[in-house]
C-alpha cells in the first residue's frame, strides 16, 4: 500500500524527533565532563566540557564510580605521571602531578533535560532594593553576579535576565543539582569591602580595582588556624593574604606616615587600625605593625572569624568564611543592593518520584482513553491509530522541547498532557465528521472538520500567549509545550491522522 | 417487511418526542445556567465583599514558603508544635501512585522560609537539607505583583479568544454565544473552588487560562454544524453536534480526572491543573449543550434558519 505524502511527513517528523532526543543515550557507558578549569592541564590538552569519557588508562569507566576508583589508585602526590584519557571526541595524553581538575557528572540517558522542579537544584529570582532597574542594568548585574558564582566555584548555572508583564526586570539565578551553602548571600550580598584607616580609605574590593590578586587555595598563604575553645563553641581564625596594587600601595604609605606608634604588651603598632568593611559593616579590626609605617607595601593579611558548637563546625565555618570573603575580594561590589524575592530549593530526591508518577499517569491516561474510544466505536483500527497519533504528538512535543533544550519542569508536563487532551478532541471530531453525513462528498466533511480545529487551535494559542510574560515568566513552559503540542498537531498529526482515517473508510 | 416498518417506527418515535420537547422548552432549559451562573456571581460577590478578593491564595499568591520534607513525617506531631507559632499552617501529603506510601509532606505557612526551617527542625529533631527536603519562599510583594500579572493574563487572553472567535463567525450573536458559554466556563468552577475551600496557586491560575482554549472547540464545534451546515434540521444537527461533543468532553475528562484522582504522588500545583480542567469540563458540557445551544436555535428560529 502506498502511504499519502501527510503519512510520510508524520513518519519523517517522528524520526527527527526521535534524532533530537536520542533516547539511546541511556544505553551509553562513560561519564560527562560537567566543568573543567580553564588553563588546566586537562584544558590545555583539549578536555572539554561536555565530553564523554569513555577509559582512563585503558580501563573501563563505565560510571561514577569506576571513575573515582580509578583516579583514587592513581597516586598524584609522587609527581608528575602519566594519564590516558580516551573521551567520544578522542584520546588525550596528559602528564601531571594533580588529580583532574574538572568535575563529571552521569551521563544524560536522552536529550531531553528536566526542570529544577523534576531535577533538584536552586532558583532565584532578585530584584535591585528600592530601584527599578533598566535591561542594560540588569545585564551589568548579571555579569558581576556571573563572574562572582565563577570564582566561587559554582559550575552548573543560568543567570538570565527575566521581564515581566508589568515591565519589571528580575535577574533569574538557576543552578541545577547540589545547592551550595549560603546561596541566599552569596547572590544577594552586595560585598562592598573596604579597608579604612580612621574614616580615609586605603583601599576597596574588586581584582578590577584596588587589589591585583587574591591567595586562595595555597596552604603557604591562606590558611585557617588558631583553633580554640570560647565559651560553649569553638572559634577558628583564618587569615590570607592580598596584593595590593601599586596606588593603593602608596595610599597606605601616605597614611601611615601621619600615625603615631604606640607600644602595647603585644609589641609595638601604630595608634590606628586597618579597619575592614563589608557592606559598611565593621568585620575585622587589624593592627598595623611600627615596621610597615610609611612604607609602600603590597602584600596585606586579612584575617576573620569561623565559629561553630564543635572544633570541626568552627574551622569549616572559618574556611567558607574565608572563601566567600576572597570571592567578594576578587569580584568586587555588586552595582546594587539587592532583594531575593523568591528563593527555591528543591530536593532532587523528590524528582525521581515526580518523574515515575507521571510517566504512569501518562500510561493510565493512554489507556482509559482507549477503553473510551473502544467502547464509542468497537473498532480496534480506529482505536489504535488515535493512540498512535495521540503517543507521535507526544513524542514531536518531547523532540521539540529537546531541540530548544527547553527544561522541561511540571509545568511544562502539564502542558503535554492538556496539549495531548485537545489532541484527542480533535481527532473525534475528524472520526464524526467523516462518519456522519455520507452524502456529501469525504474531502467537504474533512474539511469542515478541519474548519473546527483550526478554530480551536487559534483560541488555543491565543489564550496561552499571555502566560509567556505574566508572574516573571515561571508558567511559560505550561504555555510553551500547549503550544507546540497543538502546533505540531494541527501541522503534522492532524492532517496525518484524517489522511488515515480517508482511507479506513474509502 | 411489516415488522421492518414497526421498529422503523420505534427507532424513529424518540427522536420526534426529543425534537418536540426541545422546540417546547430548550428557552426553558437555558435557565439551568443561567441561574447556576447568577449563583455563582452572587457567591463570587459575597466571597469578595467577605475576604477581599474573588479566591483563596497559597503562597506562590499571597507570599511565604512552602516546605516540602520527603518520606514519611508525623503530621499530628508538626501540626502541635507549629500551630501556635503560625496559625496560618497548613499541609498536604504525597502519596505514591502505586503502592500508596506516603513520599512527603508539604507545609505550607506565611512565615519566612528560616523562621518555618528552625522551627520544623527543632520538632523533627533533623536538619532539613537538600537531602531531604525542598523549601519554597515567594516575598509577599512579588507574589501580589505575579496575581495582578496573572490576572490580567486571565482578562487578555478572553479578549483575544474573543477575537478569534468573532473572526471564525462574524456575527454578532453566534459569536456573542460562544463568548458567554466561556465565561461562564470560568465562572462557574471559580464558584466551586472557592466552596471548596482550595486555595489557588499560580499554576492553578494558568488552568483557567488553559480552561479558556479548552472549553472553547465543542461550542465552535456546535455553532460551524448548526450555522455551516444545511443537510438536516436545526434539531439534529444540535442534536448530532451533541452526541460529537459530548464524547469530547467524555474523553478530556477521562484524560484529565486520572491525573487529579489518581496521581496524589506530584507537586500539588501539577494537580491543581487538572482539578479545575475537569471541574471546567463538567461546566463546559453545562454551557455547551444548554447555554450555547439554545441561544443559537433560539437565533435560528428569529433568523428563520432551517
Amino acid at each position: 500500500m502506498r502511504l499519502g505524502l501527510r503519512i510520510w511527513i508524520l513518519i519523517i517528523a517522528l524520526i527527527l524527533a526521535l534524532l533530537s532526543i536520542a533516547p539511546w543515550k541511556a544505553l551509553e557507558n562513560g561519564v560527562l565532563i560537567r566543568s573543567i578549569e580553564v588553563n588546566s592541564t586537562e584544558f590545555n590538552q583539549g578536555l572539554r566540557q561536555g565530553q564523554i569519557i569513555n577509559t582512563i588508562d585503558g580501563k573501563e569507566v563505565k560510571n561514577l564510580q569506576d571513575f573515582s576508583d580509578i583516579i583514587n589508585k592513581k597516586n598524584f602526590s609522587t609527581g608528575i605521571i602519566k594519564t590516558i584519557i580516551s573521551t567520544d571526541q578522542g584520546e588525550f595524553i596528559l602528564f601531571s602531578n594533580k588529580t583532574p581538575e574538572f568535575t563529571i557528572s552521569k551521563i544524560p540517558t536522552s536529550n531531553i533535560k528536566t526542570g529544577l522542579d523534576l531535577s533538584g537544584g536552586s532558583r532565584a529570582l532578585v530584584k535591585a532594593q528600592e530601584k527599578d532597574l533598566s535591561s542594560s542594568e540588569i545585564n551589568d548585574l548579571i555579569s558581576v553576579v556571573s563572574n562572582r558564582l565563577n570564582v566561587y566555584g559554582i559550575v552548573d548555572v543560568q543567570i538570565s535576565p527575566v521581564r515581566d508583564l508589568s515591565g519589571n526586570n528580575f535577574m533569574m539565578v538557576e543552578i541545577a543539582g547540589a545547592t551550595p551553602a549560603d546561596l541566599k548571600n552569596l547572590i544577594s550580598q552586595q560585598g562592598k569591602f573596604e579597608a579604612k584607616i580612621g574614616n580615609q580609605t586605603v583601599f576597596v574590593g574588586g581584582q578590577d580595582k584596588d587589589i591585583t590578586s587574591v591567595c586562595r587555595g595555597d596552604p603557604t598563604c591562606a590558611v585557617v588556624e588558631t583553633c580554640q575553645q570560647s565559651g560553649e563553641g569553638y572559634s577558628c581564625t583564618f587569615r590570607f593574604s592580598i596584593y595590593l596594587s601599586e596606588d593603593a600601595a602608596k595610599r597606605h604609605a601616605e597614611i601611615t606616615k601621619t600615625l603615631s606608634v604606640n607600644t602595647t604588651q603585644q609589641g609595638r603598632y601604630l595608634n590606628e587600625s586597618l579597619d575592614l568593611y563589608l557592606d559598611d559593616q565593621l568585620v575585622d579590626t587589624l593592627l598595623i605593625s611600627e615596621d610597615l609605617k610609611g612604607r609602600i607595601t603590597t602584600q596585606v593579611s586579612i584575617s576573620g572569624p569561623g565559629s561553630g558548637t564543635t572544633n570541626e563546625e568552627a574551622f569549616n565555618d572559618a574556611e567558607e568564611n574565608m572563601h566567600k570573603l576572597q570571592t567578594i575580594l576578587i569580584t568586587g561590589s555588586l552595582p546594587y543592593k539587592l532583594e531575593i524575592v523568591k528563593l527555591d530549593t528543591i530536593s532532587p530526591n523528590l524528582g525521581k518520584e515526580f518523574t515515575r508518577n507521571i510517566i504512569l499517569l501518562g500510561l493510565v491516561v493512554f489507556l482509559i482513553i482507549s477503553i473510551t474510544l473502544f467502547i464509542k466505536y468497537g473498532r480496534i483500527k480506529l482505536t489504535l491509530s488515535v493512540i498512535l497519533t495521540m503517543f507521535s504528538e507526544a513524542v514531536l512535543t518531547l523532540g521539540v522541547a529537546a531541540m530548544i533544550s527547553w527544561n522541561l519542569d511540571a509545568p511544562s508536563i502539564a502542558g503535554i498532557i492538556a496539549g495531548m487532551g485537545t489532541g484527542v478532541n480533535d481527532q473525534i471530531v475528524i472520526i464524526e465528521e467523516s462518519v456522519s453525513n455520507k452524502h456529501i462528498n469525504l474531502r467537504e466533511r474533512i474539511k469542515r472538520a478541519l474548519f473546527i480545529i483550526l478554530g480551536a487551535f487559534f483560541t488555543i494559542i491565543a489564550a496561552m500567549l499571555p502566560l509567556f510574560w505574566a508572574g516573571a515568566g515561571m508558567l511559560k513552559g505550561f504555555a510553551l509545550t500547549t503550544i507546540i503540542g497543538v502546533t505540531v498537531g494541527i501541522l503534522i498529526t492532524r492532517p496525518a491522522f484524517a489522511e488515515i482515517i480517508r482511507r479506513m473508510e474509502e | 417487511m411489516e415488522e421492518n416498518k414497526t421498529t422503523e417506527e420505534n427507532i424513529i418515535k424518540p427522536r420526534e418526542k426529543f425534537k418536540f420537547n426541545y422546540d417546547k422548552y430548550y428557552k426553558l432549559m437555558l435557565l439551568i445556567p443561567i441561574i447556576i451562573l447568577l449563583a455563582s456571581l452572587i457567591y463570587l460577590g459575597v466571597f469578595y465583599s467577605k475576604t477581599g478578593d474573588f479566591i483563596y491564595k497559597d503562597v506562590s499568591l499571597s507570599g511565604g514558603t512552602s516546605i516540602t520534607i520527603n518520606g514519611e513525617i508525623d503530621q499530628q506531631l508538626l501540626n502541635l508544635g507549629l500551630q501556635q507559632k503560625f496559625p496560618d499552617i497548613s499541609f498536604t501529603k504525597l502519596e505514591d501512585i502505586a503502592t500508596g506510601k506516603e513520599i512527603a509532606l508539604i507545609v505550607e505557612s506565611s512565615a519566612s522560609s528560616e523562621e518555618l526551617k528552625t522551627e520544623i527542625e527543632n520538632i523533627l529533631g533533623y536538619k532539613l537539607t537538600e537531602e531531604n527536603s525542598s523549601i519554597e519562599f515567594t516575598g509577599a510583594a512579588l507574589s501580589q505583583e505575579f496575581y495582578k500579572q496573572l490576572i490580567t493574563a486571565l482578562i487578555i487572553s478572553f479578549i483575544l479568544m474573543s477575537i478569534v472567535i468573532f473572526i471564525l463567525f462574524r456575527t454578532l450573536i453566534p459569536a456573542t454565544a460562544v463568548i458567554f458559554a466561556v465565561f461562564a466556563d470560568i465562572v462557574m468552577p471559580l464558584a466551586l473552588i472557592d466552596i471548596l475551600g482550595i486555595k489557588l496557586s499560580a499554576a492553578g491560575i494558568a488552568a483557567f487560562l488553559m480552561l479558556i482554549g479548552y472549553s472553547v472547540d465543542t461550542d465552535i464545534l456546535l455553532t460551524s454544524r448548526v450555522l455551516k451546515t444545511k443537510e438536516e434540521s436545526v434539531n439534529t444537527r444540535i442534536f448530532k453536534a451533541f452526541k460529537t461533543g459530548f464524547f469530547m468532553n467524555i474523553t478530556a475528562l477521562a484524560a484529565v480526572l486520572p491525573a487529579f484522582f489518581i496521581i496524589t504522588g506530584l507537586p500539588d500545583s501539577f494537580r491543581q491543573i487538572f482539578l479545575i480542567l475537569a471541574i471546567g469540563l463538567f461546566a463546559d458540557i453545562l454551557n455547551t449543550w444548554l447555554t450555547n445551544a439554545s441561544i443559537i436555535k433560539w437565533y435560528c428560529e428569529k433568523k428563520g434558519i432551517q
